[in-house]
């Protein structure tokens, strides 16, 4: 008899987060997949751990800053927001339409997002921004390993070491594949932990999967000190639905089948 | 220019303490050293990396500070335009983006840093303003009216010290151009020092003593975003020929602006247009020589004034 560890109590909104993640897919026809299910578990650490206090119309004043730098993460990010109240469940249907706040890539038309992002690379910087110019607060941001890739990247590493932004934690959504392949083929990051340590930053890696381990790193990152924390998180691409699991081509989804998706959800229904 | 964009800055500073400068390593061509060293924690230094101090700039901005994003014009906006766009621009950050050495007048250095795209790269982004003061008084009074406006704007130097024309009783105000002399023969429009050479065309023609020598309204469009289409209108439907001015490439600036603005509000009218006609600059010891080269100085503005009459 295997001896099961207890379910972590986020378990149960992941699992059904990821059904949301996948009807807005489908109903929209067209929109980033492999992605926003292996972030999803890190955006729900963030907004339902109550280790932060996010802006909110209830919290206009006294918020910490999260910047999501990969914009084409918005359906992970969305079904959060939608979870945690910021809009009503329902706009997830028109997810992208021209009448929907909801937009592609993340959007500050949508209520909680604190950053308009799309293009790679620039997040980090605005979040360093945030943490230097609201000491007070954390500064938090989501990136991705293929991000890594945009050398502006490092030019934010090399300023918040020099600022000893301490209040900024970058998590890093390592899933190992980007839009053309697999990140070793495109371009290897080489050591990516060892390459935050040679440039001043604290480090910590985990499973982006495992609650207990996001939860324990996002507390040791709230620390007090002068060095900025990149915490990353190794994920599964595409996780949670078997054909999409480790596979490239669902970066984006367009027009995904009946049969894919009732496949789809019932890899999702045996995993709960 | 520059200096008087230090000292400006440096005073402004003293009182207001939500004024901060992010600089990509140019302390010093912008004259910045006090303010670096008596405001230490508000002046933040990126070194040579133009892209993350847009960002950083705009993420600062978003705590409710006035940013100052100081550099050159050929690395900011010109290196770190997408940076502008999507995390200044989009997220309509409070940054003021100061870009300095802009057109020919950055003589010596040669083309990579004769920045002539920089209008074309900025008058086409949304929530920016992009202003371009004629001389060191108008930079002074630029400064210290963007810093009331929450938008984001690009405000356009040059290296040179050039002479003060802007009369020092009338104010600056986004949106406005100011009619530097008024005439009723031909409109001359521009931004910048190189009105001056405006300046110059109406007195030699003054001096001619001819009862025929035409009169020209020249006017500062400083404000190239938002425009000032109605004092165009007003000027144009008087004189009815438009020659304008600027040391920068065709493509992109004022002159298509104007042009595309007035005519399609059905206004006819002559139009000649001076600038850098899609050519690289080159260095020259002195600017003037450049002027000459690049067919923008007073002999071809006289020539232009003689064909737009006939």
């Amino acid at each position: 008899m295997r001896l099961l560890a207890p379910k972590h109590p986020l378990e149960t909104i992941s699992t059904s987060l990821r059904l949301d993640l996948l009807n807005l897919v489908y109903q929209a026809g067209e929109a980033h997949l492999g992605g926003p299910l292996s972030s999803l578990d890190l955006f729900i650490s963030l907004y339902f751990s109550k280790l932060f206090k996010f802006y909110s119309t209830k919290n206009k004043a006294n918020f910490d800053h999260f910047t999501l730098s990969a914009g084409h993460l918005a359906p992970a990010l969305y079904v959060v927001l939608a979870k945690a109240g910021y809009f009503p469940h329902s706009y997830l249907k028109n997810f992208a339409t021209l009448t929907s706040p909801l937009q592609a890539h993340a959007s500050t038309t949508a209520p909680g997002v604190e950053y308009s992002s799309g293009a790679l690379g620039q997040g980090l910087s605005f979040a360093a921004g945030l943490a230097l110019g609201d000491p007070g607060h954390y500064s938090l941001c989501l990136t991705t390993d293929g991000e890594h890739q945009e050398g502006q990247v490092w030019e934010a590493a090399m300023f918040a070491k020099k600022y000893q932004l301490g209040n900024l934690i970058n998590i890093v959504d390592h899933n190992h594949y980007q839009i053309d392949g697999a990140v070793e083929d495109i371009m290897p990051l080489g050591r990516l932990a060892a390459k935050y340590l040679k440039f001043g930053w604290s480090v910590i890696s985990i499973n982006g999967h495992n609650f207990t381990q996001i939860i324990k790193a996002l507390k040791k990152a709230k620390q007090k000190s002068h060095y900025p924390t990149c915490l990353i998180a190794n994920t599964i691409f595409g996780k949670g639905i078997s054909f999409i699991q480790h596979d490239y081509h669902y970066h984006d989804v367009k027009n995904l089948s009946e049969a894919l998706y009732s496949r789809a959800r019932q890899d999702l229904k045996i995993a709960k | 220019m520059r200096q008087v964009f230090g000292d400006t800055i440096l005073k402004l500073a003293k009182t207001n303490k939500n004024i901060y400068v992010v600089n990509a390593d140019l302390k010093s061509s912008l004259y910045l050293g006090k303010f670096a060293s008596w405001y230490r924690h508000r002046f933040i230094e990126c070194g040579v990396a133009e892209a993350n101090a847009a960002a950083v700039a705009a993420g600062l901005a978003k705590t409710g500070k006035t940013v100052f994003l100081t550099s050159f014009s050929c690395f900011s906006p010109a290196l770190n335009w997408a940076v502008i766009k999507q995390s200044i621009c989009l997220n309509n950050a409070n940054v003021k983006i100061i870009g300095s050495h802009s057109g020919l007048l950055s003589g010596t250095l040669g083309a990579t840093h004769q920045m002539l795209e920089d209008i074309a790269l900025t008058r086409c982004l949304p929530n920016l303003e992009v202003f371009s003061p004629l001389d060191a008084l108008e930079l002074e009074k630029i400064i210290t009216t963007s810093i009331h406006s929450p938008r984001p704007a690009y405000i356009r130097l040059v290296r040179p010290a050039t002479p003060v024309v802007y009369p020092a009783s009338r104010p600056f105000t986004i949106g406005k151009s100011l009619v530097l002399k008024e005439g009723k023969d031909i409109t001359v429009a521009g931004y910048g020092p190189i009105l001056l050479e405006a300046l110059e065309a109406q007195a030699h023609l003054a001096k001619k003593l001819d009862k025929k020598a035409p009169d020209l309204e020249i006017i500062n469009c400083s404000s190239i975003k938002p425009l000032d289409v109605s004092t165009l209108k007003k000027s144009l439907s008087k004189t009815g020929r438009l020659i304008v001015l600027e040391d920068h490439q065709k493509n992109g600036g004022l002159g298509e602006a104007i042009a595309a603005t007035l005519l399609s509000q059905n206004l006819t009218f002559r139009f000649i247009h001076l600038a850098v006609d899609n050519q690289f600059g080159h260095s020259a010891k002195d600017p003037k020589d450049l002027y000459n080269y690049y067919g923008l100085s007073l002999k071809y503005l006289l020539s232009a004034i003689k064909k737009i009459l006939n």
